[in-house]
């Protein structure tokens, strides 16, 4: 008997526990949801859909309450499959774009589909999203504010001193006034008599002149060496594109973009259709009340893109005119393979790169902070020759150097190989 | 060791003529404006203060304002949808093949910028000629029609496509129900899908026939062959397998079917890799001109034209023994004695010799086919069953064709890739006939003389926008691919005739593929990938078979005996292709028409050539222009160009020039000779008999050849083959020990890679190709021929051609030359490219006082245009003058507009090479981007650099090897091993600049036949 009381207490304990455990579970997935919904949609949906607006796949608020839970798990789960097996609502739904089939996610487990559909329910989480953006904003204009600010603060206690200094005097005269003190009026004129008295002691017109001319001579020569240097040019491109945004918030790798730097010596401004890979549905729409951002509808209309209907015609495509910002003379010859590929090692230790900073970095600076892209280095040719002569190159990896380096090692031993001494400094390296 | 024998650029400086010796006494060519400045009138010129101050405040002002632009605005515009394979800045190759050439085009961000012999066709790889180097030029050329055009209201108008199609349609419909015959007129077409369009073309409207006609015709060669051995073939030649050649009046270097290919296989048996076997071929050459070949044979006689049938009959004579009448040349027994030995050698030489002739004449060509098969030249060196494809003209049919236009039994004509009324022989003829065609089609790309004629231009593409295909031999075929999108709004004629004959596959590239899916791949087991990857394949050969020749002789020497006497009156005329212009289709080409003529050095002209012995008989001076008239009545005026080696009596005028419909560059250059061409006997003749008459005028030719004076010093070195095998280093001047040298300059340290340069002189055959390779590479403008006649040419490389006699070992001492007056037609030449040298001790170097040249640790001699100031002294101090001064913008200058000004042509600029502004120096610089791109392509992919890697544009495009370049650091590669070679000598060595250059001496197997040595 105690056997059976015991299975039975066990069986009880049991169930007990997994209902409490089931309550607990479901309660907690209810509590995250939304949240850990949205996290999955961004990595997986948003290439084909969006909440509100038909892309490849349809509206998900839109669509999404019209069907079953049943259906869109097995759906979301494996629509291919689904569609095959015959299923009417399925092959329905596989008309919604005749050219895209839903892709299978086999990987999702029924609860986080759920938690999806969660999020599909709730929507975007406004608020806090909002908020956190403006104060993030607010918090950077401030910091520009705080400038101006100190600057006025400082003018303005400045004229406050004049006022009140002149109020100062004022009253003294009044005062003295009162007392009965005559005014001597003379002191004025003794002081414009001195400054033209100061004018006729030729000493003081030499140190004068000599003051002005070395300050000419100076500001010219300084002009003369900077004149066709261009540092921080920032000139105005047609789309504000943002490097900070890109690079140093979302993190993308200058060669997603930039390929040819590591090919070829030409950097290469990126073809829109690097761009539309992500802004076919990157729209930034939560910033614009819903449209899609001015900047990205440059992007589609540069393709003639139709982000309502995702179409491309051919007839509209105008190309994007960006101003060079890195202008090297025709008579120079540079190439980016050579340098961030071949000198990658080399460039890195002599510029001290964190190991998580691009090789780009070295010259066009820490573009991830550049809201708008600015020549960070001077481009001068004593700039490059300055680089060739301390850099010390990495030859150990690299099986060219093994016949020149041991022909010049004969001659210079134990010093250090730069470009320089490879040549790197001779004319026909950069100019023909 | 002094050189033995004498040489000299050109007449002028043989004869010391007042001019040269003048010119060459001052240190500048041209008279210095010092007079001018010095004279009463400059010296009281007084720039009033005042106004000097504002100039300067002005210019001040000015420089500052300029200055002060706060930053370029320039644009960047990447590709909206980037092509997947174009990364910009690295270029792209596609194999294709011009002219029967099997090459790579170059091309960067999807635009065509190069030529390059493609080095994967193997044995089919033979270099490109100057026309392929050119050849990219014309792509880009303005002077092309943008659109179709149709004729409305009298006049050729712009159009569409759509409406071409509609009148065409209409009146090929028409055409159709009256029954009259269609033609379609081409040059040779050797592309196997072009002819099954006419095929298709044919079954869609049957009385359509297809005749092929070249302006150069071979029918000659082809009815011989059909004549003595039932094979209507140009056969292939294997000068590989030639120790002996005897050519007459056949430029087989140059001109002559296929120069190129012919090239390659001839040096074969005579570079330094031969030579070093103790090896060479022999070569004579018999001819009236002086052509390319004429001037690279080992002995070269001049014969006059109506000379060259008795003396292939003598030869005939002399080796099988018969006893043909008429084998005599009572008047040049030097020539007559030498063909009676050369038939002996031939003999020696049995199925090791060929012969052959450039007459177009059937007769002639069944001569030689008979002395050929007498030596056993067929299953070697002359294999029939294997024939060459390039050329199938018929001279008769087109002349047919004319009489049916004239008999007004032709609807409709097509010319596809011709021009006769340019260049047939009887222009008004032609016209007539042309203008009772109903209906007229022209494919040109442009309104040349025949297409403006036309109804309708249905406007071809370049090849470089084309799909198509060559069968240049039997079994070998090779693909054309297009390298970009059509310029301008053009359609192959192929897609046209497809369109019009409404086939079932209008796309010619879906075509072309499905015919060589079909015809051409299974047999040669290989898939279409396979072709636009590799460019050209071949069936396995046929094995060439032994011909005898059992036709008897009896007509055929008579007939070419009457042809002879025919010629044999006034001035013999000999009409030629020019190694530059060709047969004239390429004549708006500005890099074409700058390049030099290999022997008389002339550029952006033709002329008539006599012998100096000759000219100074009739009292012709050169320059003189003179009237010629041919026994036809055609009548023109030019100068005249006093050639050595000319034969008496005979004049020579190149054809290809005197377009007048051609575009900017080519159009009224120099005079059309074609009409001077003759049709007898069924086929077209190169000669004719002329009278010559001085107009009093003069006309100066823009020659670069007398452009600098060698000052008599030695700088060609040469030896006799037995010379050779004797001593290898014979002729190189070198001294049993060396002579001890001093250095005023430290020596330079080239610890890494020493670029170095190996010039076999045995090899060059001075074609030039090199010239035109080079301007593409380095982006080298064309000045035009008026600079070139103020000696401003810009090539960076030159071929100098000198002239010596054939004086055998003798010393000649100069008044022993004058003595020589007669012998003038009897000179050798030898070609030399100069180039900068490079030199270790760069007299440049140490004059430059902005340190613009300076010398590189590599052993190149550097120039950096951003830093030279024009100041010149390093090309006055510079003892090879390849120095060139950039005298105008002439990228951007309107007065040098040849071709370059205008944003369009702009784009065959190489993106690699900086266009030099005007008021710098610049020279070769030894293709210092492809160094570059070399070692950095090396370094990517972390190997050390090959022997090979790195090819110069010169050494790639030449067919003879001569040029080899390379690393003088590592002993084994190409170059080391050439350099070591006991024939190399330096220019100049005794100067002590320690060039990066040496040449081979030019060797001539002359020995063995010491009696031909008149």
């Amino acid at each position: 008997m105690r056997n059976i009381s015991l299975i039975i207490r066990r069986v009880w304990k049991s169930a007990f526990m997994l209902s409490a455990l089931s309550v607990l579970i479901v309660s907690g997935t209810q509590a995250q949801d939304a949240a850990e919904g949205r996290k999955i949609f961004k990595e997986k949906c948003t290439s084909c859909h969006a909440l509100d607006r038909d892309l490849i796949g349809p509206a998900l608020q839109t669509v999404v309450p019209t069907k079953s839970e049943a259906f869109l798990l097995k759906w979301i789960n494996n629509a291919p499959a689904f569609i095959a097996s015959g299923d009417k609502e399925a092959v329905e739904a596989s008309k919604f774009n005749p050219n895209a089939e839903m892709t299978a996610f086999p990987s999702l487990t029924p609860e986080q589909i759920k938690s999806i559909l969660a999020y599909v329910k709730v929507g975007e989480p406004k608020k806090a999203e909002a908020a956190g953006a403006a104060g993030g904003s607010g918090s950077d204009e401030v910091s520009s504010f705080s400038l101006v600010g100190v600057i006025a603060v400082i003018l303005i206690s400045i004229v406050v001193l004049v006022v009140l200094g002149r109020a100062i005097k004022m009253l003294e005269r009044l005062i003295l006034q009162k007392q009965g003190v005559v005014i001597v009026e003379e002191e004025k004129v003794s002081m414009a008599a001195g400054i033209g008295q100061l004018f006729k002691n030729k000493k003081f017109i030499f140190f004068f002149i000599l003051c002005v001319v070395t300050f000419l001579a100076s500001f010219g020569w300084m002009g003369m060496w900077n004149t066709g240097v261009h540092t921080g040019y920032q000139p105005t491109q047609p789309i504000k594109f943002s490097h900070e945004l890109h690079a140093g918030t979302n993190q993308i790798d200058c060669q997603y973009c930039h390929a040819g730097a590591f090919e070829s010596k030409n950097a290469t401004i990126p073809s829109l259709n690097v761009c539309m890979n992500c802004h076919k549905s990157v729209q930034a729409r939560d910033n614009h009340d819903g449209n899609i951002s001015p900047e990205i509808q440059k992007i589609y209309n540069a393709l003639g893109y139709d982000a309502d209907k995702m179409t491309y015609d051919k007839s509209k495509e105008k190309p994007i005119e960006w101003v060079r910002v890195h202008n090297l003379p025709d008579f120079a010859y540079f190439n980016h393979s050579q340098h961030v590929v071949v000198a990658e090692e080399a460039i890195r230790k002599e510029k001290g790169l964190k190991p998580n900073e691009p090789v780009c970095f070295a010259c066009h600076g820490p573009v991830n902070t550049m809201e708008e892209i600015y020549q960070y280095s001077p481009l001068t040719m004593k700039w490059c020759i300055n680089c060739h002569k301390d850099t010390k190159l990495e030859v150990k990896d690299n099986a060219f150097y093994t016949k020149i380096i041991e022909a010049h090692e004969k001659i210079k031993k134990g010093e250090k190989i730069t470009p320089a001494a490879l040549g790197g400094m001779e004319c026909g390296k950069c100019h023909y | 060791m002094e050189s033995n024998k004498k040489y000299w650029k050109g007449l002028e400086e043989f004869n010391k003529t007042s001019d040269f010796v003048e010119n060459n006494k001052n240190e500048f060519a041209e008279p210095l404006p010092i007079e001018d400045v010095l004279n009463e009138a400059g010296l009281s010129t007084v720039t009033p203060r005042r106004d000097f101050l504002k100039a300067l405040g002005f210019g001040l002002g000015a420089v500052t304002l300029a200055a002060c632009q706060p930053a370029p605005v320039h644009k960047s515009i990447p590709y909206l949808i980037k092509p997947e394979e174009v990364i910009p800045g690295i270029p792209n190759y596609y194999v294709s093949s011009f002219n029967g050439q099997s090459v790579l085009v170059k091309t960067r961000e999807g635009r065509p910028i190069k030529i390059e012999p493609n080095p994967n066709a193997g044995q089919f790889n033979c270099g490109t000629d100057a026309t392929a180097q050119a050849s990219v030029l014309d792509l880009y050329d303005v002077s092309k029609l943008k659109a179709p055009q149709l004729k409305a209201d009298g006049d050729l108008a712009d159009t569409t496509w759509a409406k071409v199609d509609a009148f065409v349609a209409a009146e090929l419909a028409k055409v159709k129900a009256s029954g009259k015959k269609i033609r379609i007129i081409s040059s040779s077409v050797s592309s196997p899908s072009t002819k099954a369009v006419v095929a298709d073309f044919t079954v869609a409207y049957p009385t359509t026939k297809h005749v092929q006609y070249d302006a150069v015709s071979y029918t000659g060669i082809i009815k011989a062959n059909e004549n003595s051995f039932g094979k209507a073939v140009i056969p292939k030649y294997n000068f590989d397998k030639a120790d002996l050649i005897v050519s007459f009046g056949a430029d087989f270097l140059g001109t002559w079917i296929s120069g190129e290919e012919f090239t390659s296989q001839y040096i074969e048996n005579r570079n330094y890799k031969t030579l070093a076997k103790g090896k060479m071929s022999r070569h004579f050459q018999f001819e009236a001109g002086m052509s390319l070949t004429g001037t690279n044979a080992d002995t070269r006689l001049p014969i006059k034209l109506s000379e060259q049938g008795p003396a292939l009959i003598t030869l005939y004579n002399a080796v099988t023994g018969a006893n043909l009448a008429g084998g005599v040349l009572p008047n040049n027994t030097s020539a007559e004695k030498a063909i009676k030995l050369v038939g002996r050698e031939l003999v020696q030489q049995k199925g090791k010799a060929l012969v052959v002739c450039g007459s177009n004449d059937v007769s002639t060509q069944i001569l030689v086919n008979a002395i050929n098969a007498a030596i056993g030249s067929y299953g070697t060196t002359i294999d029939l069953d294997n024939p060459s494809k390039r050329y199938a003209g018929n001279d008769a049919e087109f002349a047919e064709l004319l009489n049916e236009m004239n008999r007004g039994e032709v609807g409709a004509v097509f010319f596809l890739d011709t021009n006769p009324a340019y260049d047939v022989v009887n222009t008004k003829a032609f016209t007539d006939a042309l203008a009772k065609v109903p209906v007229k089609v022209s494919f040109a790309d442009r309104s040349d003389e025949t297409a403006s004629l036309c109804d309708v231009i249905a406007t071809n593409q370049n090849y470089l926008e084309s799909w198509g295909d060559a069968n240049t031999y039997e079994g070998t075929y090779s693909i054309v691919q297009p390298t970009i999108n059509p310029v301008f709004n053009s359609r192959q004629a192929e897609q046209s005739l497809l369109i019009w004959s409404n086939a079932p596959v209008k796309d010619y590239y879906q075509y072309v593929r499905n015919n060589w899916e079909k015809n051409i791949l299974p047999a040669l087991g290989k898939t279409w990938n396979d072709v636009l990857q590799t460019g050209v394949f071949a069936a396995a050969p046929k094995a060439a078979g032994t011909y005898t020749f059992n036709l008897s002789l009896a007509a055929v020497a008579p007939s070419v005996l009457n042809s002879s006497k025919a010629l044999a009156k006034d001035i013999e005329l000999q009409v030629y292709e020019s190694i530059p212009m060709r047969d004239g289709k390429y004549a708006n080409n500005a890099f074409l028409q700058e390049l030099p003529d290999p022997v008389s050095k002339v550029t952006w002209d033709n002329y008539i050539a006599l012998a100096p012995k000759f000219a100074e008989s009739k009292d012709i001076k050169e320059f003189d222009v003179v009237e010629i008239k041919g026994s036809n009545g055609y009548t023109i005026t030019l100068p005249v160009l006093i050639q050595p080696g000319q034969a008496v009596g005979t004049a020579s005028i190149a054809l290809g020039y005197g377009r007048t419909k051609v575009g900017k560059a080519g159009d009224n250059v120099g005079k059309n000779a074609y009409p001077f061409v003759t049709f007898a006997n069924g086929t077209l003749q190169y000669a004719n008999t002329v009278t010559i008459t001085k107009t009093g005028a003069t006309y100066e030719l823009a020659q670069t050849q007398t452009h600098h004076s060698f000052e008599g010093r030695n700088i060609i070195r040469e030896a006799s083959f037995k010379e050779y095998v004797k001593n290898p280093a014979a002729g190189t001047g070198k001294h049993e020990e060396g002579h001890k040298s001093y250095d005023l300059w430290d020596k330079y340290e080239k610890p890494g890679n020493n670029w170095v340069m190996a010039i076999d002189l045995n090899a060059c055959t001075g074609c030039g190709s090199c010239i035109v390779a080079c301007n593409v590479e380095n982006n080298i403008p064309v000045v035009g021929r008026d600079e070139v006649r103020r000696r401003r040419e810009m090539h960076w490389i030159r071929i100098d051609r000198y002239y010596s006699f054939e004086e055998g070992d003798k010393s000649v001492s100069e008044e022993k030359e004058i003595a020589h007056m007669e012998n003038l037609d009897r000179v050798s030449v030898v070609h030399q490219p100069m180039l900068c040298q490079h030199c270790d001790h760069a007299p440049c170097e140490t004059v430059c006082p902005v340190l613009a040249t300076v010398h590189s640790s590599d052993g190149l001699n550097h120039m950096a245009y951003n830093r030279c100031v024009g100041t010149r002294y390093c090309a006055n101090n510079c003892p090879y003058k390849v120095r060139r001064f950039n005298w105008f913008n002439y990228w951007n200058d309107s007065r040098f507009d040849n071709y370059l000004n205008n944003e369009f042509t702009q784009l065959v600029l190489n993106p690699d090479v900086t266009t030099r502004s005007r008021g710098v120096m610049e020279k070769c610089s030894m293709c210092i981007q492809r160094i570059q791109g070399g070692k950095l392509q090396a370094k990517m992919e972390k190997r050390p650099l090959k022997d090979g890697d790195i090819k110069m544009a010169c050494q790639e495009a030449c067919s003879a090897n001569a040029i080899i370049f390379g690393d003088g650091n590592d002993p084994n590669s190409e170059v080391s091993k050439a350099l070591r070679s006991e024939r190399i000598y330096y220019v100049l060595e005794e100067v002590n600049t320690q060039p990066g250059i040496g040449y081979m001496t030019k060797i001539r197997n002359t020995d063995s036949l010491p009696t031909v040595q008149a």
